[in-house]
């Protein structure tokens, strides 16, 4: 539509209020500024909430499906979709607004990114609340919004296969919120393939607040690219960077569960709610255990050559079908972390979680954080609605699960988040609710790893560990998460030089790596002038203090703790270096200027 | 091949690999398990004569990858003159791989039925110099064809093929001439070359062998038994 080569230039809009759908052109000049993805998600959002403090969970606030560039072309590892809105779980520590929060994005493997291509859309924007719970149908063209009443409160796993089966046709790519979501849980998940998810950041809240159980997408277009026989030769190489390699091996054979015994070993592991950074049993929960017990398959996004997620199957009480994982951020949030070591039970929790759609980094971030204050007897039995959550206890993290789903009883609150928890039950628990800006910590300990703390306390989304350890892998990722490509392959050395080459061969715009990551720091910029005008400042990129004061006592970091000071130096540097005021942390005039934002 | 070669090398299945893999299964049920019930008749056939797609199930990953490959080298497009690959739109495919859940991925793809119900479906008479119906069979190559100058439209030969076997014939949603029958790529099939998993093979066959394309769901509820011991499944309807 807009005639630029490598988009459709348009964005569908669905108001769920009104039931009306719109195809809305993209201006030109931001599909070069913005790119799509996370980048271009941001610009929508920023466009679309013109003033601060808008509360995310209503009608107003847009829930934005974007894929990039390299969605619908056989891209390897172009699978991605970034689910793009403002937070439902951050706050700043003080702000003039009410419903204050960053923004919030997700990214998700899979088919859905590449399908919204496919309908002829470059992203799918979501405003309004319906009546009732409802469903979309995209079919190219055909946008329908349908009366789902029927698949109330219904699972994730069970949902998938009832909703193929009433759409009538597989080829159709599905995301949809379960029982968590629809209750409004803050760390809601949205699903897709019963096993991948969008799950950090409140994506299935926010969707759940529209009254939106799910979207089907099925279409048969492409858009064009700018210069096809270069596209075709980078293709190649891209592909033969990738195929056969020993690191693409390497990913097919463990995924990221590697890293489970990896991490444990380095001392970088998030323990017993963040206490320790190395696990004794974690070989038992790790990818080697994993491949000899539970593992059947190797299951890849659309046109990856890592094949990074696994299916299998578990025997025993907990036993059962297992749609992913473990990975590294389930397998240590729900295993490490709360000192879970029999599979079939860690792989339980795992899948439950995914069922209920649930954020399981969150969730087992919560539990954590409960079973430690249980430990250190600042809560009792009554608190927790009679659940003995002890150390390691299968059970009882299962019935938490479901209260937190269900937002039951001590559910309600504990599906607010640690930081809420921690301010309701006080007595020094804040030390130990391991969160940034509300959202909750991932799988990497920091005790011996300070980068990782500077990605968790300057990330846009509140404590996030994918953002960057330093300036310049945040302006890559930024960039990366807006092109469609899965992060994962990116390792690989030789891909860089292709992966740039079908970037312009596509879109028609020269990137470079300079010119990458300008694009990157553009976005993260934007990210940043959103979350200040909401009355984020330097006060609230800070990391629990229990980096700085519990030292490991096991592992071969032991001893490590994080020096306060020396954090507090990085942290000035970094604004610097950003070109941020390294007080308020507001964006300078001569950044904005240089990044072409200071216009807008 | 220069540059092929090495993605070609890494996902090529060796004869001896195959029946390797038949011997360790030790029964038609693992067999169909892993490579589809027609290649029984290629495991115990004497000499190979023609070449046909076979799937490994055990090593797809459902990524898509032998989709976008088809698809490119069946629907080129014109630049300047020149005969290029297209963008490998899967709509157009050829080769179709059919998701489900639990996690099992069937790529489907003609299997050259020796028998051709869907060539006999045809009611279009067969021509007088070239005995061929507007659905033939090439005899060299073996593949499906469509004449669209001779093709009604009528959908018959659609219908054999989805109840009787693999279902890969797609009538064009305007004319009604059936399309996706594979064609081998003129003898260089991308989807064995593009798989990044070597689940893709070409492999010699008989062309007198006895055996049966399945269809998507049947192969998938097998898989599933096997892998999860369920055929609950979505996706069915
Ligand atoms: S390219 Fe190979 S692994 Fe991927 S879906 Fe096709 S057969 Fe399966
Ligand atoms: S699979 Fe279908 S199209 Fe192919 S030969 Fe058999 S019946 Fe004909
Ligand atoms: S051999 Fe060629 S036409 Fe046949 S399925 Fe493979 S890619 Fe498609």
């Amino acid at each position: 539509m807009s005639g630029k080569p490598g988009y459709h230039g348009v964005i569908l809009n669905i108001n769920l209020s009104t039931g009306t759908s719109e195809k809305v052109a993209i201006p030109p000049a931001d599909l070069d500024r913005f790119v799509g993805g996370q980048g271009l998600g941001m610009k929508i959002l920023w466009d679309r909430l013109k003033k601060p403090g808008i509360n995310p969970l209503s009608p107003e606030n847009p829930l934005i499906f974007m894929p990039g560039p390299f969605s619908g072309f056989p891209v390897p590892s172009s699978s991605r979709t970034c689910v793009v809105t403002k937070s439902p779980i951050t706050s700043p520590m003080k702000s003039d607004y009410r419903h204050a929060s960053t923004v919030s994005y997700s990214n998700m493997g899979g088919f859905f990114g590449p399908e919204i291509r496919f309908a002829g859309y470059d992203g799918i924007v979501i405003t309004g609340k319906a009546k009732e719970l409802s469903y979309i149908v995209i079919d190219d063209d055909k946008v329908e919004i349908r009366e789902g009443k029927r698949f109330k409160g219904m699972r994730t796993d069970v949902f998938d296969k009832v909703f193929l089966d009433a759409l009538g046709d597989r080829r159709f790519k599905t995301v949809y919120i379960g029982p968590a979501g629809e209750n409004l849980v803050p760390y809601a998940s949205i699903l897709h393939t019963a096993g991948r998810a969008a799950g950090r950041g409140g994506m299935g809240c926010v969707m759940g607040s529209k009254n939106l159980k799910a979207i089907a997408v099925k279409g048969s277009g492409q858009p064009g690219v700018a210069d096809h026989q270069r596209f075709l030769a980078a293709l190649e190489k891209a592909r033969l960077a990738l195929y056969g390699t020993a690191y693409a091996k390497s990913w097919a054979e463990q995924g990221t569960a590697r890293a489970i015994v990896g991490n444990s070993n380095a001392g970088t592991e998030a323990v017993r709610n963040y206490r320790e950074g190395t696990f004794p049993e974690a070989d038992r929960i790790g990818g080697d255990a994993a491949r000899r017990d539970v593992w059947v398959r190797d299951i890849a996004c659309y046109c990856c050559p890592l094949a990074c997620k696994k299916s299998g199957i578990t025997k025993g009480k907990y036993g059962g079908i297992v749609h992913d994982g473990p990975e590294y951020e389930t397998g240590v949030m729900l295993g490490s972390n709360l000192l879970i070591s029999d599979m079939p039970g860690l792989l339980k929790a795992i899948t439950v979680i995914d069922d209920l759609g649930l954020d399981q980094i969150s969730t087992g971030n919560v539990i954590g954080f409960l079973m430690e204050a249980y430990e250190k007897g600042m809560i009792d039995r009554k608190f927790l609605d009679g659940i003995d959550l002890k150390w390691g206890s299968v059970d009882a993290t299962l019935a938490m699960i479901e209260k937190i789903a269900a937002r039951d009883g001590i559910g309600a609150l504990a599906g607010k988040g640690v930081r809420t928890l921690s301010r309701q039950i006080g007595k020094g628990s804040e030390k130990f609710a391991i969160q940034v800006k509300g959202l909750e910590l991932a799988a990497h300990n920091i005790q011996a790893n300070q980068p990782r703390g500077l990605s968790y306390v300057t990330a846009s989304r509140g404590a996030c560990h994918m953002s960057g350890d330093n300036i310049a892998m945040q302006n890559r990722r930024a960039m990366l998460d807006s092109t469609g490509m899965c992060f994962f392959p990116t390792f690989e050395p030789a891909l860089e030089e292709p992966m740039l080459a079908m970037l312009s061969a596509i879109t028609g715009h020269e990137y470079d790596k300079a010119e990458f990551e300008k694009t990157g720091e553009r976005i993260f910029n934007l990210e940043k002038l959103f979350n200040y005008r909401e009355g984020f400042r330097r006060a609230d990129d800070r990391l629990p203090d229990r980096f700085f004061e519990d030292a490991f006592t096991i592992g071969p970091k032991k001893g490590s703790v994080l020096d306060r000071s020396k954090f507090d130096t990085m942290l000035s540097q970094y604004y610097k270096d950003r070109g941020w005021d390294s007080e308020t942390t507001k964006p300078k005039k001569a950044k904005l200027q240089e990044l072409g934002l200071d216009s807008i | 091949m220069k540059n092929g070669d090495k993605s070609h090398e890494w996902t090529s299945l060796t004869r001896r690999g195959f029946i390797k893999g038949v011997g360790l299964g030790g029964g038609a049920m693992v067999l169909l398990g892993q490579f589809g019930v027609h290649g029984l008749a290629w495991a115990l056939s004497g000499d190979p004569e023609l070449k046909m797609v076979l799937v490994d199930y055990n090593k797809c990953t459902g990524c898509r990858t032998c989709e976008t490959a088809c698809s490119a080298e069946n629907w080129p497009v014109v630049i300047s003159g020149r005969k290029l690959p297209g963008l490998g739109n899967p709509r157009f495919a050829n080769i179709r791989v059919h998701s489900f859940s639990p996690e099992v991925d069937v790529p489907s793809v003609c299997a050259m039925c020796s028998d051709t119900p869907c060539v006999k479906a045809c009611p279009v008479d067969p021509d007088v110099k070239t005995n061929r119906r507007a659905l033939y069979r090439d005899q060299v190559t073996h593949t499906i064809h469509n004449d669209p100058a001779r093709c009604i439209g009528c959908q018959s030969c659609a219908k054999a093929c989805a109840t009787q076997r693999t279902g890969v014939i797609t009538p064009n949603s305007t004319t009604g001439k059936p399309e996706r029958m594979c064609t081998l790529c003129g003898g260089d099939p991308q989807c064995v070359k593009r798989c990044p998993f070597g689940a893709i093979s070409s492999v010699e066959v008989r062309s007198d062998r006895k055996f049966y394309g399945l269809g998507p769901d049947k192969i998938a509820a097998e898989l599933a038994k096997g892998w999860y011991g369920t055929a609950e499944f979505g996706g069915m309807k």
